[in-house]
């Protein structure tokens, strides 16, 4: 009888492998703990996060659901279903997180993908919707939760997480799981509401991805980043395109008056404070501003130039 | 061949849709996400990856009345990223892919070491 030498060996080379891979260790983690972030308290529960435990593959809904309802909004995992969930992938995609978030008015802002940054917006008070992978790279298991606090004195992360109330995972292993989805992890804020570790141009984009679906709610989003950053020429413009929309003309015009004042090389400021200002009655004015606006060009210049012809034939 | 069809489907739409654009550029407010779109990348390519992420939610399930809100939700970025690849990017829904008891027993041994977190009793050893 021959014996099958090859399964002993694969067992072999399966424990090898398993063994280098728990020598790497959990990088952020070490690194939390030998330099603790200044100011960073050392332990934070959430207690009032709702909880939606989910249906089979429907953590991405619950998951949702549980955010948008700190955030200020009426949801429930099952209304969010027609809005997430793939039924033949058995799971909801990351993008459509995002735009679902949008679509009740919210920024989705994704974090930076630092343990730090996560636990700081815990800190500040907002609930983290994270994706990770429970299973091995070769045989993913994808799953949403949301981080609702820590303890680093455990090294402990706590969690809303699929039928579990309040599941608490080792750090160690939360950082294993979630740096296999690029340490993916999103916030959602009602508009204005910035997120503690804000960076500019990512809620600018946020922002200017939310104006897609809700101008009204992205005005209050470009205000509330300009107070931050009051020289943003995206946000300033955002904020007057916005109320353009929303024919408020008069803070329109304001608001890319003010954007030249910034930046006067900015053609798209001269040339939507042109038609701005045309539909205010202002016509001469109007008329500077499009031959500005040409003047200056840029890869846009076509659609300065209809502004202009536009201005030239009214009367 | 369903990419195939995907593509002509995907042409259909751009065509049809196409119809109601004006060649010439138009007069008015320069929009943000234009501005912001660092090259402005043609129009046309960006609806035919749109029209081909809606293609593909329908192929996987998603019902035809839910796709156009859905998708028009998305951002150009995430358009361009989900087009061609709804079927290889992660779908979080705690499904297990291949569920032998080879597979469950490794699962159990990288749970115990804490590089996973499949089964709800195991706790890391150390």
């Amino acid at each position: 009888m021959r014996k099958s030498s090859g399964a002993p060996a694969s067992a072999g080379a399966l424990v090898l492998a398993l063994a280098l891979l728990a020598g790497c260790a959990a990088q952020q983690v070490q690194e939390l703990d030998a330099r603790p972030p200044p100011g960073l308290p050392e332990r934070v529960e959430l207690t009032a996060t709702p909880f939606f435990p989910q249906k089979e593959y429907q953590c991405g809904p619950a998951a949702l659901a549980t955010a948008l309802v700190q955030a200020g909004v009426d949801a429930t995992p099952q209304a969010l279903v027609p809005e997430v969930y793939v039924p033949d992938r058995r799971g909801s995609l990351q993008a459509e997180m995002l735009a679902a978030t949008r679509r009740h008015g919210l920024i989705a802002y994704v974090l930076a993908p630092r343990l730090e940054a996560l636990l700081r917006e815990v800190a500040a008070g907002t609930p983290v919707v994270i994706l990770q992978n429970l299973s091995l790279p070769i045989w993913p298991m994808w799953h949403y939760a949301v981080v609702i606090g820590y303890d680093r004195l455990n090294d402990e992360v706590i969690l809303r997480s699929g039928t579990e109330r309040r599941q608490m995972m080792s750090l160690t292993v939360f950082e294993h799981t979630w740096a296999r989805s690029g340490h993916w992890a999103m916030v959602a804020l009602p508009p204005g509401k910035l997120p503690v570790g804000a960076e500019e141009d990512a809620y600018v984009q946020a922002a200017i991805d939310l104006e897609r679906v809700d101008p009204a709610a992205a005005r209050r989003a470009y205000a509330g980043a300009l107070e931050r950053w009051p020289h943003d020429l995206l946000a300033r413009l955002g904020l007057g395109n916005t109320a353009y929309a929303a024919r408020d003309l008069p803070d329109a015009e304001a608001a890319y008056r003010r954007a030249i004042a910034d930046r006067p090389d900015s053609a798209d400021a001269w040339n939507n404070l042109a038609q701005t200002l045309l539909e205010r009655g202002q016509r001469a004015q109007a008329l500077a501003a499009a031959e500005r606006a040409v003047e200056l060009g840029g890869p846009r210049v076509g659609e300065y130039r209809a502004t202009l012809e536009e201005i030239e034939a009214a009367r | 061949m369903s990419r195939f069809r995907r593509l002509v489907a995907g042409l259909l739409v751009v065509c049809i849709a196409g119809m109601g654009i004006p060649l010439r550029a138009q007069a008015g407010i320069v929009t943000t996400h234009s501005i912001a779109a660092s090259a402005e990348r043609d129009k046309v390519a960006r609806m035919l990856e749109r029209a081909d992420v809606r293609a593909q939610l329908e192929a996987y399930g998603v019902k035809p009345a839910d796709v156009r809100a859905r998708v028009n939700a998305l951002s150009d970025q995430e358009v361009a990223k989900l087009a061609g690849q709804i079927d290889s990017l992660p779908a979080g829904g705690d499904g297990l892919i291949g569920a032998l008891v080879f597979i469950f027993l490794v699962l159990l041994v990288t749970d115990l070491l804490g590089l996973t977190k499949v089964f709800p009793f195991t706790r890391p050893v150390r």
